[in-house]
């Protein structure tokens, strides 16, 4: 599998502190990897810098072979590196059409937007890309979704706009059971259409549903980087909870 | 999952088809309620009919439909009012407050007074509208770099700029003479009879602010940096160069409020109070007018609107001859209603 995505020694100081030791992974191209790890183990920050809204002390980034000279925003965007931030993606007050072209507006030459020719799109996609019930309009405000729609909506973002990876904080926390399946199953899908996605979460379940690699962090370090075929969630779960320590006890004890 | 798919898709076709013009007038007015433009506007409508009424019944008592009055209000004190708030109020949508506006007209109006008195009328002009714009500017780049809250922020340096205006003019006024020619007047504060020259500048204002707020890319962006500003520089919006256009763009439209008021006047004085009840009445008319103090909402018909209630409920009150401080107690109980009003939407629209 060719890497999309891949990062060498990133390391991330704050102060005295050392939140990322020298992590170094790979994203394949039509992959799902799951950035596990308990809270603390960097993983936010890990985030924040492969998005390119936080810069890495030291590190380097390729893109499909090719190094990144400079990361910054600009650059991912142009790459098409797309995160959905825990709660945040979207401006409650907002239209659903607003929050879908926020910053890409279809505009005139003088830069005015073309509101119908927007709701037009924004309805499709709704139908379209994802499947979410009790939207009625595409003018309606972000505010008077469910967290499960609100979800969609954002992911419906990244989808139309043909994002080549989706960064995923915490998906799944403020979302109700059938809509967390319904974001899972998504992910799968998303895979086929040529999407790749990096699902960071601590619900090992989840993670363990639709990931195809999982990387575990502890206190800014790679601990662990399997495939699926490779691990289980009794390891990964070891993993997250006691470390480097927790993988070792946990195989020993397999053998 | 497919079932759910047929429903979603019927619902959103449906109501994009709804037949007839009072189905759609319907289906529109469902998603602006809870913006705020409607419900004030409505409250408008009412008290300018009872104002009409009590004018028809008592032209003496309540001298409402006179013609000066009308003149005075609607196209005079309205309009002015109506520019700072909506200066005020697109710098709050992008979530920032400028305190300093009082002390912005005073600096601003010397500068066109002085630049009028010596370099005429377009210099003037220019001048007014720059100095506005750099007085603002260099509060924005306070709050933008320090990240102090612009509340305490622009109220430090309304001191600094009405200083600034004793610093370029002394303690004396700086008056208007003989560059106030007919072509100054004609342009600012000429009276047509039932109309004024300020009132035509509100239109035009306010529809390229319209246009610029509702429709352009750059409008949406202040929106979106007022309403969610992790979520803008994550669509990689930049929040800083977004702030501090909004700041700009403020300081322009107090840069021109600032003439209207200069020419009309004829003086200013520096480090004077007069103008400082107009930071507090800008941002009250954009609050009555349905803008978030959270930043990320409001509207241009809204703070309009709302700049227009303001002085009509000033204005009744002084037709009903009520003493000078009931006027103040008025306003800012609409204020205080306004806000709360505010709250209430904002939960509804969840």
């Amino acid at each position: 599998m060719t890497a999309l995505y891949s990062l060498q020694g990133v390391t991330k100081k704050y102060g005295p502190n050392t939140v990322l030791n020298d992590v170094s992974f790979e994203i394949g191209e039509n992959e799902v990897v799951g950035l596990l790890g308990d809270n603390g183990a960097g993983k936010s920050t890990l985030v924040k810098i492969m998005s390119g809204v936080v810069q890495a002390d030291a590190g380097e980034f390729t893109w499909g072979g090719s190094t990144i000279d400079r990361m910054s925003r600009e650059t991912t965007e142009r790459l098409g590196v797309e995160t959905i931030f825990q709660d945040s993606a979207l401006v409650p007050f907002m239209t659903i059409t607003r929050n879908i072209f926020m910053g890409r507006e279809i505009t005139n030459r003088l830069g005015f937007m073309k509101m119908k020719q927007m709701d037009a799109i924004t309805a499709d996609v709704l139908d379209s890309v994802v499947t979410i019930e009790g939207i009625k309009s595409p003018k309606q405000l972000v505010a008077s979704l469910s967290g499960g729609q609100a979800q969609a909506v954002a992911i419906a973002r990244a989808v139309h706009f043909k994002r080549s990876l989706l960064i995923l904080d915490e998906p799944t926390s403020a979302l109700a059971v059938r809509a967390t399946e319904a974001l899972l199953a998504y992910l799968t899908q998303l895979k086929s259409e040529g999407v790749s996605s990096v699902l960071v979460t601590h619900n090992l379940h989840h993670a363990y549903q639709v990931c195809d690699r999982h990387i575990v962090m502890n206190h800014g370090r790679k601990i662990l980087d399997v495939r699926r075929e490779d691990t289980s969630v009794e390891e990964l779960t070891a993993a997250v909870v006691e470390g480097a320590e927790g993988i070792r006890r946990y195989r020993e004890g397999r053998h | 999952m497919a079932t759910e798919a047929i429903t979603t898709q019927r619902r959103i076709s449906d109501a994009r088809q709804s037949s007839g013009l009072f189905g759609r007038v319907r289906h529109e007015l469902q998603f602006v309620r809870g913006r705020g433009a409607l419900e004030i506007s409505v409250v408008l409508i009412v008290l300018l009919a009872g104002y009409t009424i009590a004018g028809l019944v008592s032209p003496e008592g309540f001298a409402f439909l006179n013609p000066n009055n009308l003149s005075g209000v609607v196209s005079q004190a309205v309009p002015v009012l109506a520019i700072l708030g909506l200066a005020a109020g697109i710098l709050m949508i992008a979530g920032e407050f400028d305190l300093s506006l009082g002390a912005n007209i005073t600096l601003s109006a010397i500068v066109f007074i002085k630049t009028a008195e010596g370099a005429g009328l377009w210099a003037a002009i220019a001048a007014a509208i720059v100095c506005g714009m750099v007085v603002a500017l260099v509060n924005g780049l306070i709050v933008v770099y320090t990240r102090i809250p612009s509340f305490i922020a622009t109220l430090g340096m309304s001191f600094f700029w009405m200083g600034a205006g004793i610093f370029l003019n002394g303690t004396t006024p700086a008056t208007l003479t003989s560059s106030r020619d007919d072509l100054m007047v004609f342009l600012f504060a000429q009276d047509f009879g039932f109309f004024r020259s300020q009132l035509v500048w509100l239109l035009i204002i306010g529809v390229l602010a319209w246009f610029f707020v509702h429709r352009h890319r750059l409008g949406n962006h202040l929106f979106a940096v007022g309403g969610n500003p992790a979520a803008a520089e994550a669509i990689s919006i930049n929040p800083k160069r977004v702030k501090l256009m909004s700041f700009a763009i403020f300081g322009g439209l107090v840069g021109f409020a600032s003439i209207l008021i200069a020419v009309r006047t004829s003086s200013m004085q520096p480090g004077g109070s007069a103008t400082e009840d107009f930071t507090l009445f800008a941002i009250a008319a954009a609050v009555v007018g349905g803008t978030s103090l959270m930043g990320g909402r409001g509207s241009v018909t809204g703070i309009v609107v709302g700049a227009a209630l303001i002085e009509l409920i000033r204005n009744g009150l002084l037709l009903a001859k009520a003493p000078g401080f009931y006027i103040t107690l008025f306003v800012g109980v609409t204020i205080v209603i306004a806000a709360i009003f505010n709250k209430l939407m904002e939960g509804k629209a969840r």
